[in-house]
């Protein structure tokens, strides 16, 4: 590794910055970090995490086509993200119903709120990456869960660790590194999600050095478990999933 | 908090009109991380499409890269926590966390100088100052010190290779968790926004200088 000269013409120059200057070269001693630092999604990323911000705020609806938006191109792509989609809108709903109904306890309710509203973003933003691949929502039928705070509480400690160890678990399976870079700011605000919660009722926000990852077919017996899905979702519009497996 | 380096020069430095190539100053550098520095902080994402840089397409030796980038700020969140662990003075939950986190950080820096090999940067010299024995201190430090972790290793997810990222994914899942404990516990928003923005290492770096706590050689 090569080491960066000091550009000792313009060092008195620095002032006040000069040790910050100084620790910068440091730390990035062959100038790398500045070639690698970025993806080269950025334009995407941004109009990405805008859309999101702007969803988790104003819950407005987004036109699917964007002019720098991202969107999913591999088959591969788009199976992993209408899984997360159908998961997102499964949770989504969860605890937007939870608020609705307003049973639970004030710091459960809290946290329904703030999640509930991240959910629903998230699941603008994974239309979004899908683009016309998209799917419409199941129906769901969420039982006493929504009502009962022992019963909310598991249930959202179970989806918001699951959720975190699914989205590790399709990460390093992503074709498009687009979509990876945006599907990895979704992913540690679920590990956020769960860490709260846990918090919350007392227990080990973070419990080992390293969260393993959960596959897509762990999720699915979760779901399976739960009985929220009540129906299929409707396939009356065009440029619906064809029956390819 | 720590050194303050934003002179009007580099507040009016314009990342726009400076796309960073191999020939950008280092005057430059420091200007556009200050300020996307400080809008980080903020929570403003300034992830503009003409901040871009070039970003190779992941290799062995760019994760070599990354990995020794990820290696100082685990070092130094070890060393932060561990500090604090010994001094002794955090009370109550404060305490077990940084008992918790301390260990968990260690154990980062074990994977990663492990996965390095003989590559592993050395550990640096820091000073923390009074943040890992004052509560306040502390638990803005340590918010801050983990809300950048995620927006570092979020920000290099995409320039890793698929068993790099494996790992990193691991990692910044539980860097994730330890964000959202101490913002609760310092009465903050532990999960502030839909979306983790990625920060570029020049912003990182940025913001670890404006703590003070590496060392100057």
């Amino acid at each position: 590794m090569k080491t960066k000269t000091p550009a000792s013409t313009t060092g008195d120059r620095f002032g006040p910055c000069e040790d910050a200057v100084r620790t910068i070269a440091e730390i990035d001693v062959d100038g790398v970090l500045q070639e690698t630092a970025a993806t080269a999604f950025t334009g995407n990323r941004a109009a990405f995490l805008r859309r999101s911000l702007a969803a988790a705020g104003a819950g407005a609806l987004f036109a699917a086509a964007d002019a720098d938006a991202v969107t999913a191109t591999t088959k591969n792509d788009v199976a992993i993200l209408r899984f997360d989609l159908a998961l997102e809108y499964l949770q989504a709903g969860l605890y937007t119903e939870a608020e609705r109904l307003g049973a639970l306890t004030s710091k459960t309710l809290a946290w329904a709120r703030v999640v509930g509203a991240h959910e629903r973003a998230h699941v603008h933003a994974i239309k979004d990456l899908l683009g016309r691949k998209t799917v419409p929502s199941p129906g769901f039928n969420y039982g006493r869960v929504t009502s009962d705070e022992q019963a909310f509480i598991k249930t959202a400690v179970a989806f918001e660790d699951l959720t975190a160890a699914l989205l590790k678990w399709q990460a390093p399976r992503l074709d498009s590194r687009s979509i990876l870079a945006a599907v990895v700011t979704l992913h540690s605000v679920e590990t956020r999600h769960a860490a709260w919660i846990r918090h919350i009722v007392g227990l080990k926000p973070a419990t080992t050095a390293f969260d393993k990852p959960a596959s897509q077919q762990k999720m699915a017996q979760l779901i399976a478990s739960t009985h929220f899905v009540a129906s299929k979702p409707k396939m009356s519009n065009r440029g619906q999933p064809r029956l390819t497996g | 908090m720590g050194m303050s380096c934003g002179g009007s020069d580099d507040l009016l430095f314009d990342p726009a009109r400076e796309p960073v190539e191999a020939g950008t100053s280092r005057r430059q550098l420091v200007g556009r991380g200050v300020i996307a520095g400080a809008a980080l902080a903020a929570g403003i994402t300034l992830l503009g499409p003409r901040t871009r840089s070039a970003s190779a397409a992941p290799s062995q030796a760019q994760d070599q890269k990354i990995f020794n980038f990820a290696l100082l700020l685990e070092y130094l969140q070890a060393a932060f926590y561990g500090e604090a662990v010994s001094q002794g003075r955090l009370r109550g939950e404060v305490g077990e966390f940084a008992e918790i986190v301390a260990e968990h950080e260690r154990e980062h820096v074990r994977y990663l100088k492990e996965a390095l090999g003989p590559r592993a940067r050395k550990r640096p010299s820091f000073n923390f100052g009074d943040a890992t024995q004052d509560q306040g201190k502390f638990l803005a430090a340590a918010v801050l010190l983990e809300n950048t972790g995620v927006a570092a290793y979020n920000g290099q997810a995409a320039n890793l290779t698929k068993k790099a990222l494996v790992g990193a994914a691991e990692i910044v899942s539980v860097e994730g968790r330890h964000a959202a404990w101490i913002s609760d516990l310092a009465g903050q928003d532990p999960a502030p926004r839909a979306a983790d923005p990625g920060a570029t290492a020049s912003e990182v770096v940025s913001i670890l200088d404006k703590t003070g706590y590496l060392k100057v050689a």
